[in-house]
């Protein structure tokens, strides 16, 4: 069952990736407000010539 | 400063939409007819191309890459785009990305039916195909980095997250999984055998279940539900815990796909643990999702695109709830092989993946031509008939499920299997299969009736192929001057996080080739179990062409009630030399793992001409052209080299005498035939194919006394 | 403009308020005032009326007045306020208290529109901030906040912005040091299930290849997670405190050692999967613990509410001056709704004060010129001028924060009961490690090594650590619901231990308006005018509100004016005699009953009828003041004890209630209170009672809008949950309970571990079984225990 060696190297090395990825988020920024940016979505961005107010 | 000024495209995302409308026919219609052959097995046509062992996996692969596939990337390429305030990185990527995925769909609907198959379920296609998804694939991923890298907001939404986890993830298991070695331009071998290879197939099978139908939908879910309902999701907190918790659960569940076979138990309960443990983070989903239209059901009531998310959330939350019900040993030791799985994924696929995906087409079609839907009312009937459709598809394969399973393991007083013949349990079920096919076949029509109301819609309106919007350009973080740099270099990190899921990808197929040299270890292995003879061998690749392991399992479970059916219970050692395995997933007929032996050759010979003049009502379909077909012996000798070098000990040079060895065993066969009357040229292939049945499970039988 | 329309009565398309007059019209849109009109046109005309459509009414009323934002230009005070600057790029982050809907977010984040100079604004919406980078070239930043101020968010600029320094604070990597933990835990489990599950005899490479993993795994979440315990158990040795952190830095290192030895020697699995679990959950727990209200601020003082600058008058211009260089005779202007940020003299000009912040009392006063007005005060009508006698910094109010109070250290707080059982815990757990160890050294080194270690690890005081934040923070959550924010989870704990009351009145037991007013009398326009003339003269609450309530009438020359302290005032106003007061000074006897008070009216010996004021106390005051005898209820109130008769119907004890309280005199009588040996909670409103507040052992501020003015404090609580108080003080005893209690729970699994630790029988899955067994079980019981209580204080 070798195979086991290589599937856990995959798993460790895929959730290293996304260990990675969190920091580099945490680091930035990204996870300072966590509230406004389910709002902003909701609001289009609209352009003097086309204004959508939907 | 002034704000930028750019466009989004809208073409792509229509494009995808079209692909998926089409795409979700074609794979619901072929689903259908697979469906009809289960108690009308001359719904084939007598065809061998529209077989149901043949165009199950097209089915699948239909509506998991093709339908679902597109949706995902329509999904994506909207909100992308409006999530990040920028184009997509280049329209050139976004349209070989298009034409080369449909392409890869249109291969699949022709080598599938041919019978070019790798039996690896949801991952059928053989190696060219497989090199072409993995670049295109590539191709996906660069335009999504590459626009996450010019993006004019910071915040990078929680939707976004999903997308690069699903990427990343599909990447390596599609690699992982596709470690096959080349025979010809369409056949090749699994690189790993028998156990192994059951493992990878299943780390496989459950993650790309995890990583392509539930990942991208929950980014999906997360961006369009909120503007569905015109209200920010429930709690964005939860949401964002919710994916880190996800993405470091899922990847370990895979194993409890093989409960009660020969992967040693560790890593079976291993999987079962991280299964239940994975119920949490799947469930946060549902609930934020639900809760976001909490104090809005009003809006629900009147607004049949909500509806339709509705009944998605909750497929998911059920699905992912009786997931890891499933997996506990008890529970799974009745549903495994039964319907009842194949209810389980069908609630996933068509609540879950089915219902998003037609609410996010009514939503964005209307909105990128610039009109209303069509008919409102004519939604409303596809909403009503689909939930219809998923209930009469789900309650009779639960109850198939339960009927079969039950049976087959029922005992009479004297301790004798009081149904010893598999098919009076089939007959049983055959309405339930039936009322499924009605099911599916309403839950298709709903379909048909939304392609309608949206291809008026697209009539109505005019599409905005390039969608005006203007938005600050992103500056980098001023912080201390020390700092700054530091976070300039950030900026950058969307790339590095891409180069760094490639370097994974690369390290991965570098450890990849290690179980290659250490072919077998520690499986204990039996020495009675020889590789098979070149007949057999040939036998065997058309047991996988014809996608026989898409109804009979070949691993017999040691339970009582199935060693007395089959036999002896199944070893690891005996599937040292089965590139790829073919344990199966599913029992529509009878296990064949200690065929061998069992009946004469005559029978099977009869069987495969026409199962009924053998087992009266049997749902087998006639494989008349294996009589008439001749055996393909110029691919032996490769084929002999090829499981060389994946470690089958056959003599050296015996590629050479190959097909000497052939003709000789299978003279013995036509000659045997020909006692019983029966006139057959040993070059056909049921010859070939007579000879691989007579031989499955004898391995042990020859040096142990069967046991009974 | 129809009638119709005028009927309907129709609400401004900006606020929503109610319009009373149809003169502000555009569009066919109603406006209530010229404010939101001109909101509107300016919105309108930068094409943003769809700031209107995704909410009804967004906008908020505002008046602007000119200079205002002068002081902004001054370069010393742009110094303090920007976070960043440079030639090309300035940075501030404003807190604007209106921010409260999707629209607030899709203007404000659009800011580009309005001033191309402005390169960026982003709201935080829970902070209320906006974060602008603009090009000082193009814009400065008084143009930006007085165009912030005409679009209708009108940012609160302060030198003292808490708020602001929240976030300027250097984020701590909980956060992250969690991930690693949890990243780790989840391998480690991946890994040492397969022990637990059982490998066969030919997998054992397995166990070896798991065994190096798992301590790959271990170092990270030890030297990087845990570390911070490491360093606090060291620190409090240093300083002869035994706190939990010592033993639980012990258990980690132990878990560490022992785990690392196993499995170099092959000796064992290793407990590598307890170890992550317990790092892991303590974390958790100190993250549950950090609970941080965004919106509201408990360590504002004067300073956050006085102005960044006044307006200075030299050499006959006006030129802002900032707070600090704010000299004695220096000549100030106030205008309207500006506060007065030092004691001065009224030089020029109509002084009418209000005091609401400082005492709480909202009707506004009047003051004569040549009258020292005292800090705090805030004009409320035409400009005035003041000659400054005091530097800010010794003014009324603010010599207060001269005060020790203010520079006293917060560790003087009561010990938590954590702590308290903490060094117990940590002395007999070493004991009983030692005993173990010796009792087994004669005969079987390993097992009394074995044993010693075990005990450590089994136990580690994990679950003890976790009841208290969880339970606090549960609580917390419940106040939080409640209108009643605390400070951190601490107060809690000290919430409980209260067991003095001490009160102001203005503001705090009653409404901020005070009292409402009805005339039962016929009066026609002269006698109005008379009884208005007589009035103005007082400064009695009652007077003020009597003269508010027959409106701006001409004062006409009063003589012979007299007040009489307690019973009303006398006055001769063109000829007439008039005489305003109560029973006692009308009748010459008392016959109040109901808590109506009277003021009757006399013109020339004709009685003519009353006013009845109706006091507004807080709905519940007489639950509150339930509470005695359980609780020692005291009043301090800065006011004369005109109300005294009434608020006995309320508080039993007339030794109780103090009057005419100066700020300095409040703390006082708080720290005697203390010295007494009670533990005293302090409820307050007003600057002046900021020093009491501080001196407290618990210092509750009561305020109508928690983004407006408190004092620093403990805990703001929201008018609305006022007659909770009792059923908060309840709920917290009961909190402590449960604390107690799952401390003994945690106890019996410690004990359960010990059983099998001494004899140093130990096996790597009983640890990995009671660690997360007990942590589960706490969480639950905690968190279950503490809803069911809220539930049963009817709080949920």
């Amino acid at each position: 069952m070798s195979i086991i060696y290589f599937l856990i190297g995959c798993s460790v090395f895929l959730a290293l990736a996304f260990l990675i990825a969190f920091f580099w988020a945490q680091k930035s920024g990204q996870n300072d407000d966590l509230f406004t940016p389910g709002m902003r979505i909701l609001l289009d961005d609209e352009t003097k010539e086309s204004p959508k107010n939907d | 400063m002034q704000p930028e000024k750019f466009y989004y495209d809208n073409k792509i995302v229509r494009n995808f939409g079209i692909a998926t409308v089409i795409w979700g026919i074609i794979g619901m219609t072929v689903g259908l007819i697979a469906a009809i052959q289960l108690y009308h097995p001359g719904a084939n046509m007598h065809n061998q191309f529209t077989t149901f062992g043949r165009i199950r996996p097209l089915h699948t692969n239909a509506v998991i890459f093709a339908f679902v596939g597109n949706a995902i990337f329509m999904g994506v390429y909207y909100s992308l785009q409006r999530l990040l305030k920028a184009r997509m990185f280049s329209d050139i990527l976004s349209n070989i990305h298009f034409w080369g995925w449909q392409l890869i769909i249109l291969s699949a609907v022709i080598t599938l039916p041919l019978g070019y198959t790798t039996s690896h379920e949801y991952a059928e296609l053989e190696w060219p195909i497989d090199i072409a998804i993995t670049i295109i694939w590539v191709v996906f991923g660069w335009n999504m980095f590459g626009t996450i890298f010019k993006r004019r907001e910071r915040h990078l939404y929680v939707a976004i997250w999903f997308y690069i986890a699903t990427f990343v993830t599909i990447a390596v298991l599609h690699i992982v999984n596709s470690f096959e070695l080349p025979v010809s331009a369409f056949k090749s071998y699994m690189v790993y055998a028998g156990v192994q290879d059951a493992l990878v197939q299943w780390w496989y099978g459950h993650n790309a279940v995890a990583f392509f139908l539930t990942t991208p939908y929950l980014g999906m879910m997360y961006y369009f539900l909120p503007k569905m309902a015109n209200r920010p999701i429930y709690s964005y907190k939860l949401s964002i815990l919710h994916f880190w918790a996800l993405i470091f659960i899922y990847i370990w569940a895979g194993p409890h796909h093989l409960l009660y076979t020969t992967l040693p138990g560790w890593a079976q309960s291993l999987g079962v643990a991280f299964s239940i443990m994975l119920i949490a983070p799947s469930w946060g989903g549902m609930i934020n999702g639900l809760l976001t239209l909490r104090g809005a059901w009003d809006k629900v009531r009147d607004d049949v695109i909500l509806k339709f998310m509705v009944v998605g959330l909750t497929g998911y939350g059920m699905a992912t709830f009786e997931g890891p019900m499933l997996s506990l040993k008890q529970i799974n030791s009745i549903a495994h092989f039964s319907d009842w799985i194949v209810a389980h994924v069908h609630v996933g696929a068509l609540a879950w993946n089915g219902f998003l995906t037609f609410a996010i087409l009514y939503w964005l079609i209307p909105r990128i031509y610039k009109t209303e839907l069509y008919s409102k009312k004519l939604a409303a009937f596809h909403f009503w008939i689909g939930t219809l459709g998923i209930i009469f598809y789900a309650v009779p394969m639960y109850w198939a499920g339960f009927t079969q399973s039950l049976m087959l393991k029922e005992f009479t007083a004297e301790g004798m299997l009081k149904y010893p013949n598999f098919l009076e349990t089939t007959l049983r079920i055959l309405p339930m299969h039936v009322m499924r096919s009605v099911g599916g076949g309403i839950y298709l029509l709903g379909v048909i009736a939304m392609a309608f109301n949206l291809v008026k819609t697209a009539k109505q309106g005019s599409l905005v192929a390039n969608e005006a919007a203007q938005a600050m350009p992103l500056e980098p973080v001023h912080t201390l001057a020390k700092e700054s740099a530091w976070h300039r270099r950030l900026e950058r990190r969307p790339i590095q996080f891409m180069v760094l899921s490639l370097i994974v990808i690369l390290i991965g197929s570098v450890i990849e080739l290690m179980p290659t040299l250490t072919i077998s270890s520690n499986i204990p292995t039996i020495a009675s179990v020889k590789p098979y003879t070149p007949l057999e061998l040939q036998g065997r690749d058309i047991y996988i062409k014809e996608g026989c392991s898409n109804c009979h399992s070949q691993t017999v479970r040691p339970f009582r009630s199935e060693t007395e059916r089959y036999g002896e219970y199944s070893k690891a050692g005996e599937f040292v030399y089965d590139h790829p395995f073919l344990w199966g997933s599913k029992r529509t007929g009878p296990d064949l793992a200690r065929e061998g032996g069992k009946y004469g050759n005559a029978w099977h010979y009869n069987h495969l001409m026409d199962p009924r003049l053998m087992s009266p009502g049997s749902i087998m379909p006639e494989y008349g052209w294996l009589l008439t077909q001749k055996l393909d012996t110029t691919t032996t000798a490769a084929k002999i080299r090829a499981m060389q070098t994946l470690g089958v000990p056959y003599p050296k040079g015996y590629d050479k005498i190959a097909n000497a060895e052939l003709d000789k065993q299978a003279k013995a066969i036509s000659d045997n035939l020909y006692i019983d009357h029966i006139k057959v040229k040993k070059d056909k292939e049921i010859v070939a194919i007579i000879a691989y049945l007579q031989r499955l499970g004898t391995d042990i039988k020859a040096n142990k006394t069967p046991s009974k | 403009m129809p009638e119709t329309l005028t009927l309907v009565k129709p609400h401004c398309y900006h606020c929503g308020e109610e319009c009373l007059t149809t003169a502000y019209e555009t569009d066919q849109k109603q406006f209530c005032c010229q404010g939101c009109q001109s909101v509107y046109t300016i919105l309108s005309g930068a094409g943003f009326c769809s700031y209107y459509t995704y909410n009804d009414h967004p906008g908020t009323t505002r008046l602007r007045n000119d200079k205002k934002y002068d002081y902004l230009s001054d370069p010393t005070i742009l110094a303090e306020l920007l976070d960043y600057t440079d030639e090309r790029l300035s940075i501030i982050t404003l807190y604007i208290p209106h921010i409260h809907c999707s629209s607030c977010l899709w203007l404000l984040e659009q800011l580009n529109r309005f001033n191309p100079a402005i390169a960026y604004s982003r709201v935080d919406f829970l902070k209320k901030q906006l974060i602008v980078r603009f090009d000082p070239k193009g814009i400065n930043l008084q143009q930006l906040v007085e165009l912030l101020n005409d679009i209708g968010y009108e940012p609160l600029i302060s030198l003292q912005d808490i708020i602001k320094k929240q976030n300027k604070e250097v984020k701590s990597n909980l956060v992250q040091k969690i991930a690693v933990a949890g990243f780790c835990f989840g391998n480690v489990m991946l890994l040492s299930f397969p022990e637990y599950f059982g490998l066969s005899a030919f997998e054992q490479n397995f166990k070896t290849f798991f065994g190096y993993l798992n301590i790959l795994f271990g170092i990270p979440v030890v030297f990087y997670s845990g570390w911070g315990y490491f360093v606090s158990a060291w620190h409090n040795i240093r300083n002869k405190i035994l706190n939990i952190d010592f033993p639980l830095a012990l258990g980690i290192a132990v878990l560490f050692i022992r785990t690392v030895v196993e499995i170099l020697t092959h000796s064992g699995a290793g407990f590598a999967d307890t170890l992550c679990g317990l790092v892991f959950f303590l974390l958790v727990g100190k993250f549950v613990q950090q609970k941080t209200y965004h919106h509201i601020s408990f360590e504002r003082d004067y300073r956050s509410f006085f102005p960044v600058a006044v307006q200075v008058i030299a050499e006959g211009k006006e030129k802002p001056v900032p707070l600090a260089e704010l000299k004695t005779g220096h000549r100030m202007v106030i205008r309207h709704n500006e506060i007065i940020p030092a004691d001065a003299m009224l030089l020029q000009g109509e002084a009418l004060i209000d005091f609401s912040f400082v005492t709480g009392e909202a009707v506004p006063v009047n003051r004569t010129l040549g009258e020292i007005i005292y800090a705090g005060g805030r004009q409320t009508g035409e400009a005035i001028e003041l000659e400054v006698v005091k530097p800010v910094s010794q003014s009324y109010l603010t010599q207060l924060w001269n005060n020790e109070a203010f520079t006293r250290k917060q560790d003087t707080r009561m010990k938590t009961f954590n702590e308290t059982v903490s060094k117990y815990f940590t002395i007999v757990l070493v004991a009983i490690a030692v005993g173990a160890l010796l009792v087994w050294l004669p005969f079987n080194y390993r097992r009394g090594i074995d044993a010693f270690t075990a005990v450590l690890i089994v136990a580690c005081p994990c679950a003890l650590a976790l009841s208290t934040p969880f339970t606090m923070s549960a609580a917390l959550s419940i106040f939080d619901r409640n209108f009643f924010y605390l400070k951190n989870t601490a107060v809690v704990e000290q919430l409980a231990r209260i067991n003095t009351l001490v009160m102001d009145k203005t503001g705090t037991i009653t409404t901020g308006g005070s009292k409402s007013i009805g005339l039962d009398a016929e009066l026609n326009a002269e006698q109005r005018q008379l009884i208005f003339s007589a009035c103005t003269n007082s400064i009695h609450p009652l007077s003020r509100m009597i003269c508010k309530y027959l409106g701006d009438l001409i004062k006409l020359p009063v003589t012979g004016y007299r007040e009489i302290p307690g019973k009303g005032i006398t006055a001769n106003v063109n000829g007439h005699q008039v005489r305003v007061g109560n029973d006692e000074m009308i009748f010459g006897e008392v016959k109040e009953g109901n808590n109506l008070t009277r003021v009757h009216l006399m013109i020339d010996d004709a009685y003519l009828g009353y006013f009845g004021f109706q006091h507004e106390y807080r709905a519940g005051l007489e639950t509150v003041t339930g509470l005695s005898p359980a609780y020692e209820l005291y009043l301090l109130s800065g006011d004369q004890d005109h109300e005294r008769a009434e608020l006995l119907r309320f508080f039993p004890d007339n030794a109780h209630l103090f009057f005419n309280q100066s700020p300095q005199q409040k703390l006082d009588h708080i720290s005697q209170l203390q010295q007494k040996g009670l533990k005293v909670m302090m409820l307050g409103d007003g600057l002046n009672d900021s020093g009491a507040l501080k001196q407290s052992d618990l210092g509750v501020a009561v305020t109508d809008n928690v983004n407006n003015f408190s004092p620093g404090s403990d805990a703001i609580m929201d008018g609305r949950a006022f007659n909770k108080l009792p059923a908060f003080l309840r709920f917290s005893k009961d909190t402590v309970k449960i604390i107690h209690i799952s401390f003994l729970i945690s106890l019996t699994y410690n004990l359960i571990g010990l059983s099998y630790a001494v004899t140093g029988t130990l096996s790597p899955l009983i640890a990995a079984v009671l660690m997360p067994l007990s942590t589960a079980t706490i969480i639950s019981f905690t968190t279950l225990a503490t809803h069911f209580a809220a539930k049963r204080r009817k709080l949920l």
